[in-house]
């Protein structure tokens, strides 16, 4: 049991201080979670710290491999409108 | 034509009519610093951020040692550090304390008129607590010639006034974009809090409430605190007015209300769903609607949270990690230096300000005239002074002429953040660029202008000015207007002229 971070973290720093099992820890190219000490926060809070706190959508996976911040979930902007975005700015 | 955000406000044809503005920077007379208390005067007398004059002459710096956020706002994208764009949230290298009192005591040896260091990000600095007072408490023992200062969302201020204290900083920055947690739901999608994100109008009201605390616990202890706003329309900017009264009664000294940026490519909730920033009509009469209740700063440049210079330049290429590595400071040396140089800025800054009272003490003798309002743009490179050629200015300094004097409005970039025209755009050229952001201008006063560029300004309805090289400002901003009055070209209804500038 043990959340995992994925290469599209920004190195914010948000979530290692928040951790309440000191799990998260700086790395290159991205902090990562020692599997070995998550708890997912099982008997210290309800809810994962880490991703109550990062700031990006699908940074942060559960032990499904899920992402607890799916797209749309933190901006409020609807995937499809930010893809429509994307693909407008590539056609330049 | 009244703009109908505002339409409880005064236009600014109705201040000219009145023969009075509530600005407190208006006239020749008076700057924006004229009617504070000596205390605070002298507190910010050579802050750039907090005093219009002394962004003339001093500049600033900002180290990026704060990279977490406690909250997220529809503006801000913590994706993009693009070393071509300058807004804040945005940093090129991300400093431990340790690099940044290095990098700080580089700066203050090689720009002596850098007097000003802040914490801005490019998160939020009092969301890192460690690194950003480690970072202050070394600066005031190893360099206490050096002001700092702190710029937050408010969320963690209440528990971060006693600290900040402690470290002898008396300028802090609160953005307070609105008062109503309904309000705030549109522009905070969320907050974390007691370890919980928290969404919505709940995330807002605390936000709010926080922030509120924070301001009236800060202005306790005797810390001046500027506000910041950021301008958006349809969502705060009927309410920003109120935003204003607030924190004047609570004892803010300065409120800065700046204009939304939000472009697509910058991938920030605004950007992406197509909310558009203010024209520079609709911030103007903003800030001249709060100005009545407070004094407005009108000069911030919204630098990157890694910004080195003097505001709306940014040296900090010549400061990055590998480069300061191989300086070799020798602070003590450095701050004599500095301590000359600052003394003869003051006394160059104290004698203009002389000069500028007793010529404006000359105009109101004479018979006032009874024209119409004008906006002209200046380009300068700093000391308040008429000094850059027209090609080479990357920004225009806006100010109004009027019967009752000058006064400085704003400033506008002439390039676009992204910098290349070939490589993005619609082909636009940079002049072309530069003559469209200065819509509603009627003459461009800089040191030299070239052919080509004289040529489109006129035909644009801006009339190139470059008989005024290394004059003072104010003084050749009046000096044309005069001209024009003089030559019937301000005759016309002022409510014709807004009408084609909005």
């Amino acid at each position: 049991m043990a959340v995992k971070i994925i290469e599209s973290c920004v190195n914010c720093f948000a979530c290692e201080p928040v951790c309440p099992s000191n799990a998260i820890y700086e790395a290159k190219p991205h902090f990562l979670v020692d599997a070995k000490k998550c708890t997912e926060c099982e008997g210290d809070f309800p809810v994962f710290q880490c991703a109550s706190i990062c700031p990006i959508e699908g940074a942060i996976l559960d032990s499904f491999g899920l992402a607890i911040n799916p797209p749309g979930s933190l901006t409020g902007i609807p995937p499809e409108k930010m893809a429509e975005a994307m693909a407008e700015l590539q056609s330049h | 034509m009244q703009l109908p955000v505002l339409n409880d406000t005064p236009s600014h044809a109705e201040h000219g009519a009145k023969g009075g503005c509530a600005a407190s920077s208006c006239g020749t007379t008076e700057n924006q610093m004229d009617t504070l208390p000596d205390s605070i005067r002298e507190k910010v007398q050579n802050h750039p951020c907090y005093s219009e004059d002394a962004h003339h002459y001093f500049a600033r710096m900002h180290v990026a040692v704060a990279p977490a956020c406690n909250i997220q706002c529809h503006y801000c994208n913590r994706k993009y550090d693009c070393a071509n764009e300058s807004r804040p949230g945005v940093v090129s290298e991300l400093l431990t304390p340790d690099q940044a009192v290095k990098k700080t005591m580089a700066v203050a040896a090689n720009i002596p008129q850098m007097t000003v260091l802040g914490i801005a990000g490019p998160g939020d600095p009092l969301a890192n607590p460690e690194r950003t007072f480690e970072t202050f408490r070394r600066l005031s023992q190893e360099a206490p010639d050096i002001k700092l200062c702190v710029s937050t969302n408010g969320l963690a201020l209440p528990d971060a006034v006693e600290e900040l204290s402690k470290h002898n900083i008396d300028h802090v920055t609160i953005t307070i974009n609105c008062v109503d947690p309904e309000v705030g739901a549109k522009i905070y999608p969320w907050i974390f809090w007691k370890n919980k994100r928290i969404k919505g109008i709940k995330g807002a009201k605390i936000l709010i409430e926080q922030q509120q605390k924070g301001l009236e616990m800060l202005i306790a202890k005797g810390i001046l605190v500027k506000v910041n706003s950021v301008m958006i329309p349809g969502v705060n900017d009927q309410h920003l007015a109120e935003v204003s009264k607030v924190v004047k009664s609570k004892g803010a000294f300065l409120h800065n209300v700046m204009p939304l940026i939000a472009e697509a490519e910058h991938g920030t909730f605004y950007g992406v769903m197509g909310q558009r920033g203010p024209t520079p009509d609709e911030l103007q009469d903003l800030q001249d609607s709060c100005s009545g209740d407070m004094n407005m700063m009108r000069h911030c440049r919204q630098c990157r949270a890694d910004a080195v210079g003097m505001l709306g330049e940014d040296r900090g290429d010549e400061f990055t990690l590998d480069k300061i590595e191989d300086m070799e400071i020798d602070y003590s040396a450095a701050m004599e230096k500095r301590k000359v140089i600052h003394q003869a800025i003051q006394a160059e800054m104290d004698s203009k300000r002389l000069e500028k009272a007793e010529k404006a003490r000359q105009h109101k003798q004479e018979p006032k005239l009874n024209t119409r309002p004008v906006l002209m743009a200046v380009a300068t490179s700093g000391q308040g002074v008429i000094n850059m050629h027209f090609g080479h200015a990357k920004e225009f300094l806006i100010y109004e002429a009027s019967p009752d004097g000058v006064r400085f409005i704003s400033h506008r970039k002439a390039d676009q953040y992204c910098g290349g025209d070939s490589t993005c755009g619609d082909g636009e050229t940079t002049l072309q660029i530069t003559i469209r952001a200065l819509a509603g201008c009627e003459a461009v006063l800089c040191s030299k202008v070239g052919y080509e560029p004289w040529e489109q300004l006129e035909a644009a309805g801006i009339a190139p000015n470059g008989e005024h090289a290394m004059e003072p400002i104010e003084e050749a901003v009046l000096a044309v207007y005069k001209e024009m009055a003089a030559a019937g070209k301000l005759d016309v209804i002022p409510e014709a002229i807004r009408a084609s500038a909005s």
